[in-house]
């Protein structure tokens, strides 16, 4: 069965059907970039609960069903523009980037482009370089084209090497700068606001795979989880060769996410079962080796 | 600290022999540096990055090692735990600032703590300093959904049957029923049955049966000290159960009570009555099979 990684999604805001959904589809690892949660919050406490989420509740009800989540953390654009409450979420971010499962600081960039935005998307680039880990950068929905070349070149200003960023959310417009930069480009599928499969099929014929990664960044708008797989079938049929599918649905996303040491294919084609119990036969390694250990029947939470 | 400082020791004997030495030198560094400067946000941050030196795979102790570790500590038992949360154990155990910026930053690493980091602290809490003022921290952890960080205090963690008053322990023996969680590693499971955790038992059968749900087998366990004429009706339905566990855990039950008019009942069960004096049918071995039977 063909495996997927969904590189950003929001899971959060899904539901199990959705998991159970992404898994028969073969998605098989994803990654949650800390965002906002649709208006924003007023306490520093949210701000860490929702980071606690992403390591710890979220990362375990994903393995219920035999995914493995990672996550990003950062503060976003939006909620940057709070310059006190901002003030205070850069001096938690440090507990948080070292743990287990976070691959990039993300998602951060810009959304007004204003001088709050600027300062903080500076100081977590900073940040990255100093822990070693990738950068994701959410452009704009709003002037985008300019907002993601700034992206690039505040980046480069701040020495980030390229190839350990990922520009996110792009279009037909954007999509050659940042290919011709050096930079990773990733696409969401979320038709209404940003590109559709078809359109998705026509970048990968005309600019090829290298590079190039697909995500459904569903959260909690009309968006679908199944995105990934979806768009994957759909370059199938439109005769983009597998090799090409695979790269943008799957390995490019572990390649860069990877940078990290947090990422390794490992984690789920050798899946340690997550209940200790089981474990103490000392073979974590799966029959046939594809199909990621499933925590357990999912109704015995508490809700 | 004395205490502290031993088990670090034992500790760092464990993963001696286990972990890479390239890993055990960062951690003897780090160890060194949290005890000498005592900053917070050097612990928090070796205490999240020691997953990139070290493995989750069980420590694997000899028999030895775990009698070793119960004379360090009444109870102690890391027979479950893996090299990465022993060697988180050895960081938190290194932290000896004075009381209360202990328990400020201990908190304060409750409260930023992913699942697997919480795991470690939740099985370390025996270990530590100022246990009195931990009782609501553990309290609040039983309240997870998460059953690796529920297990690391319920199972083989002699802290709830030594702190825990009887609401809070009962909730947690329920809790850990209602997860399936394989209640033969509570410790003191027996010393601390209490006539109201029984009777929660029992009720909890009655509903799971409403629901035409089955009964996890070792909950009769729970019942045995208190089997009268009420509960003997539960247990007559329970040996006679066409699965298996549940009739061993039923006759086990009647067979261990000091209720008379319980024990005609056995005299249909020859079998297991010899199976259970010969030691082949016991609460562990009830608890492994069903587990077993539940992977």
């Amino acid at each position: 069965m063909e495996m997927y990684i969904d590189p950003h999604i929001h899971l959060v805001s899904r539901t199990t059907d959705d998991y159970e959904a992404m898994r028969k589809a073969g998605i098989v690892a994803t990654i949650e970039p800390a965002f906002w949660l649709g208006q924003p919050r007023t306490e520093v406490g949210s701000f860490k609960d929702y980071f606690s989420t992403l390591v710890g509740w979220e990362r375990f009800r994903a393995s219920q069903f035999g995914i493995v989540h990672y996550c990003t953390m950062g503060l976003n654009s939006k909620e940057a523009n709070n310059i006190a409450l901002a003030e205070q979420v850069m001096e938690l971010l440090p507990l948080y980037v070292g743990k287990e499962g976070v691959v990039a600081i993300g998602e951060i960039g810009y959304d007004d482009q204003t001088e709050a935005e600027d300062k903080f998307y500076r100081l977590q680039l900073e940040l990255a370089k100093e822990v070693s880990l990738p950068v994701l950068i959410h452009t704009p929905h709003r002037d985008k084209k300019r907002g993601t070349t700034r992206s690039m070149d505040v980046a480069e200003e701040h020495g980030m090497d390229p190839g350990w960023v990922v520009v996110d959310h792009n279009n037909e417009e954007t999509v050659k700068e940042v290919l011709d930069r050096g930079f990773w480009a990733a696409f969401t599928i979320y038709p209404h606001t940003k590109m559709g499969s078809e359109r998705m099929v026509e970048i990968v014929k005309q600019y090829g795979p290298e590079r190039i990664i697909v995500n459904s960044a569903a959260d909690w708008g009309i968006s679908d989880p199944l995105a990934v797989p979806k768009t994957a079938n759909l370059m199938r049929k439109m005769g983009i060769p597998e090799e090409h599918v695979r790269l943008t649905t799957y390995q490019n996303a572990l390649t860069v996410f990877g940078l990290s040491g947090q990422m390794h294919e490992d984690d789920w084609l050798k899946a340690p079962p997550i209940d200790q119990t089981k474990k103490l036969g000392g073979n974590s390694v799966l029959r046939g080796g594809q199909l990621p250990r499933v925590e357990g029947p999912a109704d015995r939470v508490e809700n | 600290m004395q205490t502290q400082n031993e088990s670090v020791a034992f500790l760092l004997e464990l993963l001696g022999t286990r972990a890479e030495g390239k890993s055990l030198d960062w951690l003897k560094s780090q160890t060194e540096k949290i005890r000498e400067e005592g900053i917070p946000n050097k612990f928090f941050l070796a205490f999240s990055q020691a997953s990139r030196y070290f493995k989750k795979d069980t420590l694997a102790l000899s028999e030895q090692e775990i009698a070793r570790a119960k004379a360090l500590v009444e109870g102690f038992d890391p027979s479950h735990w893996d090299l990465l949360q022993t060697a988180r154990t050895i960081l938190v155990l290194s932290f000896q600032p004075e009381k209360e910026i202990w328990l400020k930053s201990i908190n304060q690493l409750f409260e930023t703590s992913e699942m697997h980091e919480l795991q470690a602290l939740f099985a370390a809490l025996p270990l530590m300093p100022y246990l009195e003022d931990l009782l609501s921290r553990a309290i609040d952890g039983c309240r997870t959904n998460m059953t690796i960080v529920f297990d690391a205090i319920a199972l083989n963690n002699p802290y709830p049957p030594s702190h825990f008053p009887e609401a809070n322990w009962n909730q947690m023996v329920l809790k850990a029923i209602f997860m399936q969680r394989p209640i033969y590693r509570i410790q003191n499971l027996e010393q601390r049955r209490n006539p109201a955790l029984a009777q929660i038992a029992s009720d909890f059968a009655h509903e799971r049966w409403a629901a035409g749900r089955k009964v996890m087998p070792e909950l009769w366990r729970l019942v045995v000290p208190f089997i009268g004429d009420s509960m003997l009706e539960d247990l007559k339905k329970v040996v006679f159960s066409e699965d298996q566990l549940e009739a061993e855990a039923g006759v086990l039950a009647i067979y261990q009570s000091s209720y008379s008019p319980a024990k005609d009942i056995l005299k249909a069960f020859p079998e297991l009555v010899s199976a259970i004096e010969y030691g082949e049918v016991s609460w562990e071995k009830i608890g492994k099979d069903f587990q077993e039977k539940q992977a």
